[in-house]
């Protein structure tokens, strides 16, 4: 059974190129554009991992880890947080949050494959 | 003594669900018969899942009641193979 | 990454989302420029450029990449509310949008990378947002791609991996990273440590309790191994080494490495080590002096002891590690302390000096038991005195080094080839002398590369080496310091500093010199040799100002020299100018200090007609000196004088007194601004007894009184 995740970035080329990346490795892909819409998502299905950047419209990526660790369903997802280089505050900000690992932007598509593929095989 | 009570883990042995199989294998060990579990519909096993299984022999073997294992899905063997434990 | 189809549409939404991207950025700025304090358009700007940056990134688009972080970092420091919005952060922002816009259309037109007109457009708008860039903050976006380098051998490596009880919490499942191990290379064993699993009863299914052995055999360096637990280090305990079966290959690789002076780089550098590992013993090294107030544990004693790396490793790093650890040692024994206490402290060491002389004026009556106890004292007050004066003594070397430098840069300057030989830079002297002799040494320096050494070709017509050598010597000698600037150029032109003395009226014409005498007129003020002003030594700052300086600082100067051969100017300073050791005398009513390190020997003087100025002192002539007389001390002379026999530059001459007081240590104090003309006199003193006694200056002493002879004996000539 392949595994699903969820990828949460506003920028429509980056969920497109990082799903083409995930699906090429044999991962299940679904998308939000924002916190809000990625919210949507959390609907019980099993989501094995969670890609989301930071800085989003209507919802940034922090609040939005913060509201998925607060369903059951998610409690234990992974979460890989796209920070970046000058935002160390923020990393802390969303470890605090519940997400333990990050991909530093900008990235390669084999950066973000390498950093998955650390917490849950396809 | 009865035989051991059959136990089929639902396809996900993870995290997420290992809380209720340990509490649910423990109830089937408490009626005093083992158990017997039946992997092959694991879908997925991580190590929390790893570590039910493997507290649920060990109980066994402290209340000296049978515990076995029993066709074990092909994510079960992998995970034993990775981990190179024996159930 | 190969543009199929799915990343042909990838990019075709990526330049569509760019072209938005860029002109919200556009329209934010302007809007920025009307309301500067919109928090919102803050927000939505930065937002832009970091979308922006973070999507080019993943298509490899570097020029991108560097392009916005840099429009980023800008406005990030707009958002967090260090830089304000100014227009003229608009204009410089808004061409950067244009630039961004250009190089999508680029994109659109199927070109990947930026024309050469571009790049150079980019770059100059670069330099345009620097003046809002906080110092250095990231001009470089991090590397996007790393450079394969030729595959590295396979070595064999051991982890350790006790994982966090929480790490399955957090979502990160240890059988994960074992899988995700074998991707790196050959995972040849595991052992599974169940030890910490514990009964149901107590078991939380959430918690982990299993810690892995796992043998990995990779041609991925350490950092590559380390960087897989990067998301769980914070919490588990991941130790990583060598496999046993690999130390000699380490061992030798440490071997065949250069000699480093530091342990760690040795060991990071041969991969055993990484920088995490290193920066994480050092803090359990620093966390230990500070709970246990110890000397540090050596770096590769905690290495070992947290097993990072075995002890046959650090063993052959140690030897590697270049033996410097004396002077580095001695670098971290010393401290910084303000100077005015310091001297604040050799004041009350001076005044218990005064104190001590003042107990030590012979008293007949005192018992033996307290002269005894008082001699403890004096020697004790000595030692006092000598270890405060030493902390105020630095080498010499700093200062000398200085100069290297200085001879790189004139030389290039100059054309000429002059290597810098520096010798003696251990002696020590004060601290003040030292910051006081770097300037007229600087002066010294130049005016040898500048006059002394020939240039090159010149240096070859006369077969000499074609590069000139430029010494500075120190050393220590009767209780002063020498140093000595000495170059192998063409030594002082005799005739030529004759003919511009006479020019400059400093010598009348025809009068006989010796060779010293003609040579020291370099001294004197306003002469200047070099035809032509250079940029370097002719700055106005001449020799006189030179010898001046030195002499303020009870100094002495000496030039010595040989035609075509070099030149070597010798400076003689006092080690210091808070104490000196003194030779007290009498002269009438009058008392005076002798520095006791010119002082050869006393002798009486033996009778003879008074008006004469020259004994036999073992079959020499010695001149003499009358303080009397000098000074203008009156009242008749004692009956039985003594002489004291004083040498300076190489010369003796004998200063005549009327009694000897003995040996003392003196405190001296400067002349007040009154006696600021006074020759002879370098300060006084007070001694014990409450009297003042000045302090001779011997050095112009001497010469001054060759110089009043010489005119006495010119005059009836003349």
């Amino acid at each position: 059974m392949a595994k699903t995740i969820l990828i949460v970035d506003d920028s429509a080329s980056v969920r497109q190129v990082v799903s083409i990346a995930l699906k090429g490795a044999g991962y299940e892909v679904i998308t939000g554009n924002d916190g809000k819409d990625a919210l949507t998502k959390l609907n019980g299905q099993r989501i094995h991992l969670i890609i989301s950047d930071v800085n989003m419209p209507n919802m940034d990526g922090i609040t939005f880890v913060a509201e998925a660790k607060k369903l059951p369903a998610y409690k234990f997802t992974p979460i890989i947080m796209l920070t970046t280089e000058s935002q160390e505050d923020k990393k802390r900000q969303a470890q605090a949050a519940g997400a333990k690992a990050w991909v530093t932007k900008p990235f390669q598509p084999e950066q973000m494959l390498s950093a998955v593929a650390k917490l849950v095989q396809p | 003594m009865t035989a051991p009570r059959r136990f089929v883990v639902d396809e996900e042995l993870t995290i997420v669900t290992a809380a209720d199989h340990r509490e649910r294998l423990l109830a089937f060990l408490g009626d005093g018969n083992g158990v017997r579990v039946d992997l092959s519909g694991v879908a997925d096993l991580d190590t929390a899942g790893l570590q039910v299984l493997m507290m649920t022999r060990n109980e066994g073997v402290r209340l000296n009641l049978p515990v076995e294992f029993t066709e074990p899905s092909p994510v079960v063997t992998e995970a034993l193979a990775l981990t190179r434990l024996e159930l | 990454m190969a543009l199929d189809d799915d990343m042909r549409e990838a990019l075709d939404m990526f330049i569509t989302e760019a072209r938005d991207l860029v002109q919200g950025l556009e329209e934010g700025l302007l809007e920025l420029e009307d309301q500067p304090g919109g928090g919102e358009t803050v927000n939505a700007v930065f937002r832009a450029a970091h979308t922006l940056k973070g999507s080019s990134g993943l298509f490899g688009l570097q020029h991108l990449v560097e392009f916005t972080h840099v429009v980023e970092t800008v406005l990030g420091s707009v958002r967090d509310g260090v830089l304000d919005v100014t227009p003229g952060l608009v204009s410089a922002l808004l061409p950067c949008t244009d630039h961004i816009s250009a190089m999508i259309e680029g994109l659109a037109g199927g070109r990947l990378e930026p024309d050469a007109a571009q790049a150079a457009d980019g770059a100059r708008l670069l330099a345009g947002l620097e003046p809002y860039l906080a110092d250095g903050s990231a001009m470089t976006a991090g590397p996007v791609v790393a450079a394969p380098d030729a595959p590295p051998p396979e070595m064999a490596w051991r982890l350790v991996l006790h994982f966090g009880e929480d790490c399955l919490r957090n979502g990160m499942d240890p059988l994960s990273f074992l899988r995700y191990l074998s991707t790196l290379g050959t995972v040849t064993g595991v052992v599974t440590v169940t030890d910490r699993l514990p009964e149901a009863a107590d078991m939380d299914p959430e918690s982990c309790y299993l810690s892995f052995e796992v043998d990995l055999v990779t041609a991925a360096p350490k950092t590559e191994i380390e960087a897989v637990f990067d998301f769980v280090r914070e919490d588990s305990d991941i130790r990583i080494t060598p496999a046993e079966s690999q130390f000699d290959t380490y061992v030798r690789a440490i071997r065949a490495m250069p000699e480093n002076d530091r342990i760690g780089d040795v060991l990071i550098t041969s991969g055993a080590v990484t920088e995490l590992e290193m920066a994480e013993a050092l803090r359990i090294q620093q966390e230990r002096v500070v709970r246990e107030g110890n000397q540090p544990v050596p770096i590769g004693e905690i290495l070992i002891e947290q097993g990072i790396v075995p002890r046959a490793i650090v063993d052959a790093a140690l030897t590697r590690q270049r033996r410097t650890t004396e002077t580095r040692s001695q670098d971290t024994r010393t401290i910084r302390i303000d100077a005015a206490r310091l001297d604040k402290l050799i004041d009350l060491v001076g005044e218990l000096v005064i104190a001590q002389s003042s107990t030590g004026i012979p008293n007949s009556a005192g018992p033996d038991t307290s002269s005894e106890a008082q001699g403890e004292v004096m020697r004790l007050v000595d030692e006092v005195r000598h270890s405060a004066l030493s902390l105020r003594m630095v080498p010499i070397g700093t200062t000398l080094r200085r100069f290297e430098r200085v001879v790189r840069d004139v030389c290039m300057e100059l054309g000429k080839e002059v290597s810098l030989v520096i010798t003696g830079g251990d002696a020590e002297m004060d601290k003040a002398l030292v910051e006081r002799i770097s300037d007229p040494l600087l002066h010294l320096v130049r005016n040898s590369l500048d006059h002394g050494i020939e240039p090159a070709g010149e240096r070859r017509k006369h077969g000499k080496a074609q590069q000139g050598t430029l010494r500075l010597n120190a050393y220590h000698d009767a209780g002063n310091i020498v140093i000595e600037v000495a170059d192998d150029g063409r030594g002082l032109d005799r005739e030529r500093i004759l003919a511009k003395a006479i020019e400059r009226e400093l010598v009348a014409p025809g009068t006989t010199l010796t060779d010293s005498e003609v040579y020291n007129l370099i001294f004197e003020p306003g002469f200047s040799t070099a035809e032509t002003v250079s940029n370097l030594s002719g700055r106005g700052v001449g020799m006189d100002v030179v010898k001046r300086n030195v002499t303020a600082l009870r100094g002495s100067i000496e030039v010595e020299t040989a035609r075509g051969i070099g030149t070597t100017i010798r400076i003689r300073l006092p080690l210091t100018l808070a104490i000196i050791d003194g030779f007290l005398v009498g002269v009438g009513p009058s008392s005076f200090i002798v520095p006791l390190d010119r002082v050869t020997e006393c002798v009486e003087l033996p009778p003879g007609p008074l008006g004469r100025d020259c004994m036999n002192l073992r079959g020499e002539v010695l001149p003499f000196i009358r303080l009397r007389q000098i000074f203008g001390v009156p009242g008749q002379p004692a009956r039985r004088q003594n002489v004291v026999i004083v040498e300076q530059s190489g010369q003796r001459t004998g200063l005549v007194v009327d009694s000897l007081l003995g040996e003392l240590q003196t405190v001296i104090k400067p002349l007040g601004i009154l006696f600021s003309r006074v020759k002879c006199i370098s300060g006084s003193t007070i001694l014990g007894n409450g009297e003042i006694a000045l302090i001779l200056d011997v050095g112009p002493l001497i010469a001054g009184h060759s110089d009043r002879e010489q005119t006495r004996q010119a005059v009836p000539v003349g």
